[in-house]
């Protein structure tokens, strides 16, 4: 019995417990309220099918796949280390000033080509931190358990150490959890005395960027600039968004992210039921009847809050609780108003 | 000259009209104020005046209730003290109760003893963009009275008759413990009649052996809930009055003749209802908003089955004398409902934080029927377990191979904290096993030394989760 979980102690039966003292001076390192968080934590299970990302999981490849690209690439890398000796063999008999250049040059290129790769796994691995975190929190919040979300607490401050604007955040949070809270109770004031600042923050910026896609696929005066302008605006929400809530992604980082995203709308809509789309679009037929670039314009801002907002969903350390679901519907009537300022 | 006098006439006169519009300023604030009576219902020692005393000082310092979403969203501004709105009954001294639990050492406030009562008036910042329009900061006064829970159990009173009621309490009787503990009182009762003279001496006796068999009732082990009537073992003002003076009789076969013991001891009952039982009800009952009623489970589970009984049965039949319902603009007009309940385990502080499920699972056992029929009147029930004053810290130790979750602090009447294994609540129907004889031995506490020091508000167990229940929609 010596791995007895807190909500195995409940059941009397097989294990009854009499009440008993024990002494407080008794040398037991063990008898403080720290270890009474770490006791609990290894026995909570981590539920990574959960959630947005098993729906967005894309199917696996052969193994011949990898193989392929990996033999490709080191095929090519030989090759270019190749050209490139032979680049400054021809540098050097030319000139010896030119072959520095070009040893300098070549140096500069392969160095920032590591440095790239390096952030992006950088950046790929935080995702993938907050992909657990967020798997954690869930299970944490429905297990009913006690004890083990202090130690989850702490894991996210030290996701968010360098965050100036959240230390206070994280000061105040010290000092509102104690040892009675449940671990659902501790992940909700994870969420309200932390997150919610940031998620007014994040949506801020969603209600930005769709203002900005509706009003410039009003304006532009061709299809495929629109396409252009939604691309860049949304790629650029991404980012902000997952900057915000600690992502980083890099360059390669946010397209995966983006496509994340897009299967989530198209497995799982997110944000709202599918029929919320036809009452967009529907509401957008109003504008559309004065002017068709105007409906497009808005049904584009929707688009683009709905990616907005499944990025927040994405990028937040801690899901979405029932009661502060983000809503289209604010920016929904935030668009409404865009017609009147671009006429 | 003239032209003087015009400029001085105006000016007074710019001057009513600026003080008259600033007192039609504060007397449509005064209108605008909501107000919000707040029951808090609970048995004799399940902590009332400790919870009605936290519940002040947490909303006055607002440092430890971060599940009030108006404290989350940093819509409160502050709390204040303000007289009652009946200028008849004391104020509730919370002052002299936190000087208690601050002293050092601390100790907990005495019982009781009458009631009391106290208005707080909370200021805040209401969400709706309307309504700020109107009124950029809102008030909201919350009456909250105090009084012995003694009392409590005169209210199933009102609905009986002297007949129902010695009925009732004789058959309640005829049961162990009580059967043991009222033996000399029913020795009184098979020597009298109800046809006898009345005559006063002789009530004066059955009251005395009736009163000497509640208290009796009260201090033992079984520690029982259901005594009536609740002013022969907490008095008050009325003392020696002729009011307390009657006892149940067994009713003979047939109607009594008028003039006799019996009759006496009717009109004597009649008169304890309707002076005391209604007069009580209907000044501080009768317009309740909302209810907490304060359930001491682990008290209940230390005195055993018996006890657990007669509180079930105690908290089902004194809940029927309030108006439950569903609140709305009708409501208004008709009469005050009560229109939320939360039905609270106190001291949770007293087993480790990982048993409040536990605790909580076994308080919607116990309450089950009194729930459900206020549900049933269409009024909102939750359940929660919480602790007005947090005493202990949970910790975890290893006893014999074993890890426990313990709690560390000083148990009543020591000294010295100390860690303890106070027992666990089991989480199934079978709460005393037949193998054990005493399962529970739930100690209490003392108020940690130095609580309160940090200026943040008593430190508590969910009383933010319970005040955001019975009064967040009443300051969005």
């Amino acid at each position: 019995m010596t791995n007895t979980s807190y909500q195995d102690m409940g059941r009397p039966a097989s294990a009854w417990q009499a009440p008993v003292e024990l002494d407080l001076h008794h040398p037991d390192p063990a008898a403080s309220p720290a270890a009474s968080a770490a006791a609990g934590s290894a026995g909570h299970q981590r539920n990574d099918t959960a959630g947005l990302v098993a729906l967005a999981a894309w199917p696996q490849w052969s193994w011949a796949v990898p193989a392929f690209l990996g033999g490709l690439a080191t095929l090519v890398l030989v090759a270019l280390a190749f050209d490139a000796t032979d680049l400054m063999g021809r540098s050097f008999a030319s000139s010896s000033v030119l072959g520095v250049l070009v040893t300098v040059v070549l140096a500069m290129t392969v160095g920032t080509a590591i440095k790239l790769a390096l952030d992006e796994m950088i950046s790929i691995r935080r995702l993938r931190h907050i992909d657990s975190l967020r798997a954690e929190a869930d299970s944490l919040a429905r297990a009913n358990g006690h004890g083990s979300a202090l130690a989850f607490a702490d894991t996210l401050g030290d996701f968010y150490a360098g965050r100036a604007d959240l230390a206070p955040a994280l000061h105040a949070l010290g000092h509102t959890v104690n040892d009675a809270h449940s671990d659902a109770e501790v992940i909700a004031l994870i969420d309200r005395q932390v997150l919610s600042a940031l998620d007014q923050r994040a949506y801020r910026c969603v209600l930005m960027a769709s203002r900005d896609t509706a009003i410039a696929t009003a304006l532009s005066p061709s299809a495929a600039l629109d396409v252009a302008i939604v691309l860049w605006r949304n790629l650029k929400l991404v980012r902000e968004v997952a900057t915000l809530y600690g992502a980083r992604p890099g360059q390669f980082g946010s397209w995966r992210l983006m496509r994340r995203m897009l299967a989530n709308l198209a497995v799982a809509g997110v944000t709202d039921s599918v029929g919320h789309v036809a009452i967009d679009a529907l509401g957008g037929s109003l504008a559309a009847a004065i002017s068709t670039r105007l409906g497009q314009g808005m049904i584009n801002g929707l688009l683009t809050a709905r990616i907005g907002i499944a990025a927040m969903t994405l990028c937040r350390p801690v899901g979405f609780s029932a009661d502060n679901k983000p809503n289209l519907r604010r920016i929904r009537s935030e668009l409404m108003s865009v017609p009147k300022e671009v006429l | 000259m003239k032209f003087l006098k015009w400029n001085q006439l105006a000016h007074v006169g710019e001057q009513a009209l600026g003080q008259a519009l600033g007192h039609v300023n504060v007397l449509a604030g005064r209108v605008m104020e909501g107000t919000l009576r707040l029951g808090v219902t609970g048995l004799r020692r399940s902590g009332k005046t400790v919870f009605v005393t936290s519940l002040i000082d947490n909303l006055i310092r607002g440092g430890r209730l971060p599940f009030m979403d108006v404290i989350a969203a940093n819509r409160f501004l502050a709390a204040r003290l303000r007289a009652g709105p009946d200028r008849t009954s004391p104020r509730f001294s919370y002052e002299k109760y936190l000087a208690a639990l601050t002293a050092s050492p601390p100790h907990w406030p005495a019982a009781t003893t009458g009631v009391s009562q106290l208005r707080l008036a909370l200021r805040f910042l209401p969400t709706s963009p309307l309504r700020r329009s109107i009124q950029p900061m809102a008030t909201l006064n919350l009456d909250v009275i105090d009084y012995p829970g003694e009392w409590l159990m005169d209210l199933p009173m009102l609905n009986q008759s002297y007949r129902d009621w010695s009925t009732h309490t004789l058959e309640l009787t005829e049961h162990q413990p009580r059967r043991q503990l009222g033996a000399r009182w029913l020795h009184w009762l098979s020597t009298v009649t109800p046809d006898l003279r009345p005559d006063e001496s002789l009530a004066r006796e059955g009251a005395a052996l009736y009163t000497d068999y509640l208290h009796a009732c009260r201090r033992s082990q079984s520690n029982l809930s259901l005594v009536q009537p609740g002013r022969f073992i907490e008095p008050g003002e009325l003392a020696g009055t002729p009011l307390l003076t009657f006892c149940p009789l067994p009713p003979g076969n047939g109607e009594p003749r008028a003039h006799s013991l019996w009759g006496l001891m009717n009109e004597r009952f009649e008169a304890y209802k309707s002076m005391v039982v209604r007069r009580f009800f209907v000044e501080h009952f009768a317009r309740l908003d909302r209810q907490i009623v304060l359930v001491d489970v682990l008290g209940m589970l230390n005195a055993g089955p018996a006890a657990l009984y007669d509180m079930r049965m105690a908290l089902t039949a004194c809940l029927e004398a309030f108006h439950h319902g569903r609140g709305g603009w009708l409501s208004r007009l008709t009469g005050h409902q009560i229109d939320r309940v939360l039905f609270a385990a106190t001291k949770a502080d007293h087993v480790a934080a990982s048993q409040h499920t536990n605790m909580r699972n076994l308080l919607d056992m116990l309450v089950s029927e009194a729930r459900n029929a206020i549900r049933f009147e269409g009024a909102t029930v939750d359940t929660l377990a919480l602790a007005a004053v947090k005493c202990t810290e949970t910790v975890t130790t290893e006893h014999q191979g074993r890890k426990l979750a313990c709690i560390q602090g000083t148990p009543l009447g020591r000294q010295r904290a100390t860690v303890l294994f106070p027992g666990s609540i089991p989480d199934g129907p079978d709460l005393f096993p037949e193998n054990v004889s005493q399962p529970y031995r739930f100690l209490d506490f003392e108020p940690p030394a130095g609580v309160g020091r940090d200026g943040r508000g008593l430190p508590n167990i969910r009383l933010d989760q319970a005040l955001n229940f019975l009064l967040g929609d009443h300051l969005a």
